[in-house]
């Protein structure tokens, strides 16, 4: 009983139990005059028992706090966990920048753009990186690769994994944390493409089955931080004779995934295609499957072309600034853009 | 469900030799299986004739860089090209005698089909399944599947507003998905060619957008972009332009005392580029069409 700890006398604890107050909780909304009439004390005595009550709630630790409501956070220590928040670097400075450090785990991060811009690119790079050790300030986890285009290639990832293995071999002596005693964890290209579970799938009744799944397989494997989706949209463009079906399997898919990713703190990628849409007169690039799907996700970034550059754009976040960054796709996977006239413009 | 271990995996993906080392170079090795390649072009760039290449040397064994295996040329535009596929198989013959002897005729191993319509396509594509499952003893599996051309399923039963374009669209995604799941679950490779439409200044739809390493597409000196629209370039893996331009590559006949001018020499070029793919950068190269088939002129 928690209220035996707390700096009173024997007497003051005893008539406390006797009343029925066994925990803290309980006294955290009561008046000192209500106490005093329940107690049988004096105001001036309540109101002291309810000052050391509230003296010792500070002093516990945050973990086991008086809330009301089983399993609510105070925005406290929401706070505290945002800043020990992790994220997955894209192996672009600019994209990162603008990104906050990179991607974010724990949250769902939505990205679009027209065919041949980069998006299985960033999503191949994202689950190479995501394998980077702590050591080398990654997040050492592993990644789901869930394909339902046939755009994965093995030797392109391959070839990520590659350049990453060379970029971490190159800046050992920089990143490596901690004394001489840890070891070098020197990962090979095959280790990386060993800790990318690939999934094909090839109806969205697979889509849909594997998503739901997939809280059964990470439970399995603890060490997944990051769920690639390349693309959610394909299997559900094609004619769906009940377009309410559609909205509500895609509103249950999105919901498991934004469960997953708190629930096991992974990041959640998916990768969208876009539609033109016709509004106010003109056509327009819009991120497919309709408004009802842009709430699925936390953050929303777009990929376009503007002249010959590529650029990614942060259309929806709630935490990051509406921003662009230039990127290139290169050999060796998503890095800075090369140009000299690149321009970083913060909207 | 369990997921694939990426490195039991043969180690590289599965490529279908054009016939010509400098053209596989451009494509990484050739057309990929398991993946769905377009390849776009105005009229008479050469887009059938590297599709039917693509019949004979589907039929080479897998050391010569061939998936060893038959192919199905399904086509919709104009009647089924004959001369030219016996042209092909003459040559063929000639330079692989031992494997194309006169008792294997590389046609026994090419199957052909019309289609009209795209519900046309996908029945043909409903019956090939029941065929790919149990495939014949005789002959060799289905390994190359190529659709010449996809625009013209779609030029009649649709109207350009806003409900037909979506139905049409939805097909785009059907036809994709059926021939994306037989290539991987019976290692094919699916060539599509695609037509081209012109493009013209000030054009506020989406097909002014800009797909892929090429900012604009050019071909005999018009600004075209493929046929179909960003929803069909959704639904495939990997495109390829053909162009074609002509190009004054000297004066003749120019009389010695100056006063004709003569005649300016013209050539036609033509040119393969890489407008995406998830596995190549952008690289072009000049081909040409000879009687022997399409090949890839050194630089």
């Amino acid at each position: 009983m928690e209220v035996l700890r707390l700096p009173l006398s024997a007497s003051q604890k005893g008539k406390l139990i006797s009343a029925g107050y066994t925990s803290i909780a309980s006294l955290s909304s009561i008046s000192p005059s209500h106490l005093a009439l329940e107690l049988k004390i004096s105001e001036t005595e309540a109101l002291e028992i309810l000052k050391s009550v509230s003296n010792g709630s500070r002093l516990e630790s945050t973990s086991n706090s008086h809330t009301i409501v089983n399993g609510a956070q105070s925005a406290w220590e929401m706070l505290q966990e945002e800043e020990t928040l992790v994220h997955i670097t894209t192996s672009c400075a600019d994209l990162d920048n603008i990104l906050g450090g990179g991607i974010s785990c724990k949250e769902v991060t939505e990205i679009g753009g027209v065919p041949g811009i980069g998006k299985t690119q960033l999503g191949i790079q994202l689950a190479v990186n995501v394998q980077i050790p702590y050591d080398y300030g990654g997040v050492g986890g592993k990644a789901i690769y869930i394909d339902t285009e046939g755009s994965f290639m093995v030797e392109r990832a391959l070839q990520i994994a590659e350049a990453c293995s060379a970029d971490m071999a190159e800046y050992s002596p920089l990143y490596r944390k901690g004394s001489q005693a840890c070891e070098a964890k020197m990962m090979q290209p095959k280790d990386f493409l060993e800790n990318i579970f690939y999934f094909r799938v090839c109806s969205y009744t697979e889509q849909i089955a594997l998503v739901n799944y997939l809280d059964k397989f990470i439970t399995e494997h603890k060490d997944v931080k990051a769920v690639i989706i390349d693309s959610i949209t394909f299997h559900f463009r094609q004619d769906f004779d009940d377009m309410a079906l559609r909205t509500r399997v895609l509103g249950g898919m999105a919901l498991n995934l934004m469960k997953l990713a708190r629930k096991f703190g992974l990041a959640v990628v998916i990768l969208n295609q876009v539609t033109t849409k016709y509004s106010d007169g003109s056509f327009r690039l819009a991120l497919a499957l309709g408004d009802s799907w842009s709430h699925a996700s936390t953050n929303r970034i777009i990929l376009h072309w503007n002249g010959n550059q590529r650029y990614a754009y942060i259309d929806k976040s709630p935490s990051l600034r509406s921003a662009s960054a230039p990127y290139s796709v290169t050999p060796e996977g998503i890095r800075n853009s090369a140009s000299n006239n690149k321009r970083i413009k913060n909207t | 469900m369990t997921p694939e271990n990426l490195l039991l995996r043969p180690p590289h993906t599965q490529y279908c030799t054009l016939g010509c080392p400098i053209l596989d170079a451009v494509l990484g090795g050739g057309i990929p299986c398991n993946s769905i390649t377009e390849l776009v072009s105005e009229s008479g760039c050469g887009k059938t004739q590297l599709s039917l290449q693509l019949l004979f040397t589907a039929q080479l064994p897998r050391r010569l860089n061939g998936l060893a295996g038959s192919s199905l040329y399904i086509y919709s535009e104009f009647s089924f090209p004959n001369r030219r596929l016996n042209q092909l198989v003459e040559s063929f013959r000639s330079s692989h005698p031992i494997l194309f002897a006169s008792y294997r005729d590389p046609r026994d191993y090419i199957f052909t089909r019309d289609c009209q319509t795209a519900h046309d396509l996908l029945d043909v594509l409903l019956l090939l399944e029941s065929r790919l499952k149990n495939p014949k003893q005789t002959g060799l599996d289905i390994k190359l599947i190529v659709i010449d051309s996809i625009a013209a399923l779609f030029r009649s039963e649709f109207e350009n507003n806003a409900g037909d374009l979506k139905r049409r669209s939805s097909l785009f995604f059907k036809i994709s998905s059926v021939l994306k799941s037989h290539a991987k679950r019976f290692g094919i490779a699916v060539v599509v060619t695609n037509q081209v439409v012109d493009l013209f200044d000030g054009n506020e739809e989406g097909s002014g957008v800009r797909v892929g390493n090429l900012e604009w597409l050019y071909t005999s000196g018009r600004r075209v972009c493929p046929a179909l629209g960003l929803s069909w370039a959704n639904c495939v893996n990997s495109r390829v332009f053909l162009s074609r331009r002509e190009v004054v590559e000297g004066v003749e006949n120019q009389l010695p005392d100056g006063d004709c001018s003569g005649f300016d020499k013209k050539e036609k070029r033509r040119e393969l580029h890489v407008v995406f793919a998830p596995h190549l950068p952008y690289s072009s190269c000049e081909f040409v069409i000879r009687k022997e088939g399409v090949f890839g002129v050194e630089r």
